[in-house]
């Protein structure tokens, strides 16, 4: 148990360019995913589950979605007097601005990570939607003694500008840390999580701040010999967004059961904000095939391959399919959609057709009335 | 001292629910689950934060750990306060002895000193027996407005049904006339809902008063209101105009929970001006895969249906497995129906297993004699095996072996 010395950082702006159209007006942690949650719920819940009793969230831009989601940290337990919760807004100690990379995003909140006392800090970003379980990475990461420990996982390299490959020994030491920008088959993929012991991110990041440092990975590269890091392969499910085409893929892995299951285990609830809306409707002649659907949702027409969020309308003769609709979006009556991620608070009007392609899903907006 | 609040509400939620059979055997009325995600009390408890009454002292006596454990710091409904908020009630050893609440008026009187805590100028009085959306900031306002002692709410029911009820005359200016206790030939069809408004300090005097006579069995119905009429206090009716059912019998809890898929019902719960509030489940949205058929029902988070679901409300984690069958049925929170079986006019308790095949009630228009017929119901934790036959109006609440 050694959950309880651990402090979690999450990056919620992390990668934001990726899905340019989600991220106008959020974070990437508040991305909403899985028919009633946003991206970070499931960082969050994870280190909850683990036992992790503090967490600081890095913010960078458009952070009031975010804020307005995690409040004071109560859905998560994380409301407390000791530890618990902390939004980090930028802060820069050593020019204007928002900071450029992960290493000054942290030294800004160094205060904060030093006050903490505890002895690793655990870093997640939130665009990796996977099943890790943190106790046994941190365990690995003190098995090992290790200084750093990064997750990967073998199999595809995603499209996102720092995405890295890990080079590892017969002991599972990284001895080499490289940029991947061809996106190949079959690497050993950082799934920028990592575990570090306090004292030495302290180290780094006074060390990184003097010579302009911004990003971890070149100063990994630079320190391998020197610096004990290590690898822990996470074998389970791993989906990485990179795009609005793995965006839509990743919630629609939702529809597999035993995706469902890797990501909602039993005993270790995902934890959200509360909206108390009323269970989902289902009038005469609704016809709901394999699709998730959350509460507060109103179905009088045909559904089928969908995620639905919260309070989703689809009205009477209405056909939406293979589409991720969110929050309070309404479809008019007879109203055809298809391959569509559709963003809150949308209305597709009656008798519109909307339809974009199996690798190419059409985003509409939020707020969009078509 | 803490602050003064001008009105605190008291709910009586001590109540066994008897008539509710197998439902109440480990849990009190108030606790019984309803519409899906809710359970009963969530009414008053939100219609109390929506009416702006933030202190609520809420009365426990039979079967009450699910009660408190659900109620908990009263946070889903924003009850968590350090400035008055929600405080669970129960019965407690004092100097003179430890004495179970003995009825609605003395549970309120063995807590006078927890309503006097916040020297209030009125109580409001709720029970955890209703399906009701109500301001009580509105019955406040009318009860200042015509200076009252007491104002009891009142709804008019349908004339045939008025004497299940305790019914008042009124007079043209809102006042109460007469009470009737469920007469045989009514007077009236004005109905008390058992929601009452009292000046404190009056109350007070009356509570006292009730106590000290030997006599009286100490509920408020019976006696203090009478006491109160009878002295000639200041009483008035305040009229309801709304959907309100008690839903003390299988048969009104079952009717209750399907009037929720009756478009001509008023009774919107997705009102985002008066929501209700429960305590959530942290399930994922319900998974519907490509063999399931719904219609005119309400699911809810963590359900896996996979088979046929027709004018029935399945709460929290409920699965239904390919080719069962659900209809006009009320199943609660992580009950199992598997692969064929059929469960139709029932009510399925938490946490049971209908097993493959096995057949649970069944519909009026089968029964040779409707006499016969009634909801089936199956309690708690309940393995009804497979092939079994449940009869209607049967309340199973032990194990039903079948073919192994």
């Amino acid at each position: 148990m050694a959950s309880k010395d651990v402090l979690g950082i999450i990056f919620s702006n992390a990668n934001d360019e990726v899905v340019p159209e989600l991220t106008a007006l959020r974070t990437m942690g508040s991305v909403p995913f899985a028919g009633r949650y946003r991206l970070i719920d499931f960082e969050l819940s994870g280190m909850v589950n683990a036992g992790i009793p503090q967490v600081g969230i890095l913010t960078n831009s458009n952070y009031r979605s975010l804020m307005d989601h995690l409040g004071n940290g109560k859905p998560w337990d994380l409301a407390r007097k000791r530890d618990g919760l902390t939004i980090l807004p930028p802060f820069n100690l050593s020019d204007s601005g928002v900071f450029k990379g992960r290493m000054d995003a942290l030294y800004g909140s160094i205060g904060y990570i030093s006050d903490s006392g505890k002895d690793y800090v655990l870093i997640t970003d939130c665009n990796v939607i996977t099943d890790i379980d943190y106790e046994a990475f941190i365990d690995y990461h003190i098995e090992k003694k290790a200084e750093i420990t990064i997750a990967y996982a073998n199999g595809f390299s995603p499209k996102i500008k720092d995405a890295t490959e890990l080079v590892l020994d017969g002991d599972g030491r990284v001895i080499d840390d490289r940029l991947n920008d061809n996106y190949l088959n079959s690497v050993n993929c950082s799934l920028k999580m990592m575990v570090i012991n306090r004292n030495l991110l302290e180290r780094i990041l006074h060390e990184a701040n003097a010579k302009r440092i911004t990003g971890f990975e070149e100063f990994f590269a630079r320190n391998t010999g020197n610096i004990r890091i290590y690898g822990y392969e996470h074998k389970g499910y791993v989906r990485i967004i990179d795009g609005i085409k793995s965006y839509y893929e990743a919630n629609l892995d939702l529809l597999n059961p035993d995706v469902r299951r890797a990501l909602f285990p039993a005993g270790k609830p995902v934890y959200t904000k509360i909206s108390d809306r009323v269970p989902a409707k289902y009038g005469i002649n609704s016809s709901v095939k394999n699709s998730l659907i959350a509460d507060g949702c109103k179905i009088d027409g045909e559904v089928e391959n969908c995620i639905l969020f919260r309070g989703v309308t689809v009205s009477k003769g209405a056909k939406v399919r293979n589409s991720i609709i969110m929050q309070n979006t309404v479809i008019g009556e007879n109203a055809d959609v298809e391959f569509v991620i559709a963003d809150k608070d949308v209305q597709v009007g009656v008798r519109k057709k909307l339809c974009g392609a199996e690798n190419y899903p059409v985003y509409i907006g939020k707020g969009i009335i078509i | 001292m803490a602050r003064k609040h001008e009105c605190v509400a008291m709910l009586l939620a001590g109540g066994q629910g008897s008539r509710l059979g197998i439902l109440t055997k480990n849990i009190a009325k108030p606790a019984v689950p309803y519409g899906g995600k809710y359970r009963i009390i969530d009414f008053p408890l939100s219609n109390c934060v929506n009416s702006g009454i933030y202190t609520v002292g809420v009365l426990t006596q039979y079967q009450p750990l699910v009660l408190n454990d659900y109620i908990g710091n009263g946070q889903p409904w924003d009850l968590d306060r350090f400035d008055g908020g929600v405080h669970i009630l129960s019965p407690y050893q004092q100097i003179k002895g430890t004495e179970w609440y003995k009825g609605t008026a003395n549970a309120i009187y063995q807590n006078i000193n927890f309503i006097e805590r916040y020297d209030p100028e009125y109580v409001l009085i709720l029970s955890g027996d209703h399906i009701y959306k109500m301001d009580y900031s509105d019955m406040l306002d009318f009860h200042k407005a015509n200076n009252a002692d007491c104002t009891i709410a009142m709804i008019e029911v349908p004339w045939e049904e008025a004497s299940r009820f305790g019914l008042m005359l009124v007079n043209d200016d809102g006042s109460i006339a007469e009470f009737e206790e469920k007469p045989k030939n009514p007077r009236s069809n004005k109905a008390s809902m058992g929601i009452y408004i009292f000046n404190w300090k009056k109350l007070r005097k009356y509570l006292i008063d009730d106590e000290a006579n030997e006599a009286s069995g100490n509920d408020f119905g019976h006696d203090v209101i009478p006491a109160m009429h009878g002295a000639g206090e200041r009483m008035f009716a305040y009229q309801f105009d709304g959907y309100w059912k008690d839903v003390g019998t299988i048969d009104s809890l079952w009717d209750s929970n399907l009037d929720l898929l009756n478009p001509k019902v008023d009774l919107d719960l997705d009102d985002d001006s008066w929501k209700i509030y429960s305590r959530s489940p942290a399930a994922p949205p319900h998974y519907v895969s490509a063999s399931a058929k719904i219609e005119n029902s309400m699911i809810t988070e963590g359900c896996e249906i996979s088979g046929d679901v027709d004018f029935s409300v399945l709460f929290a984690n409920v699965r239904v497995e390919e080719g069962a069958d659900v209809k006009y049925s009320i199943v609660m929170p992580g009950t199992v129906i598997k692969k064929g079986a059929t469960v139709q006019y029932s009510i399925v308790a938490e946490n049971s297993v209908i097993e493959e095949g096995a057949t649970v009630g069944r519909s009026p228009e089968e029964m040779s004699n409707i006499e016969d017929w009634g909801v089936t119901v199956i309690g708690n934790g309940v393995t009804i095996g497979k092939g079994v036959s449940v009869e209607p109006k049967a309340m199973i609440d032990t194990d039903m072996g079948g073919e192994k």
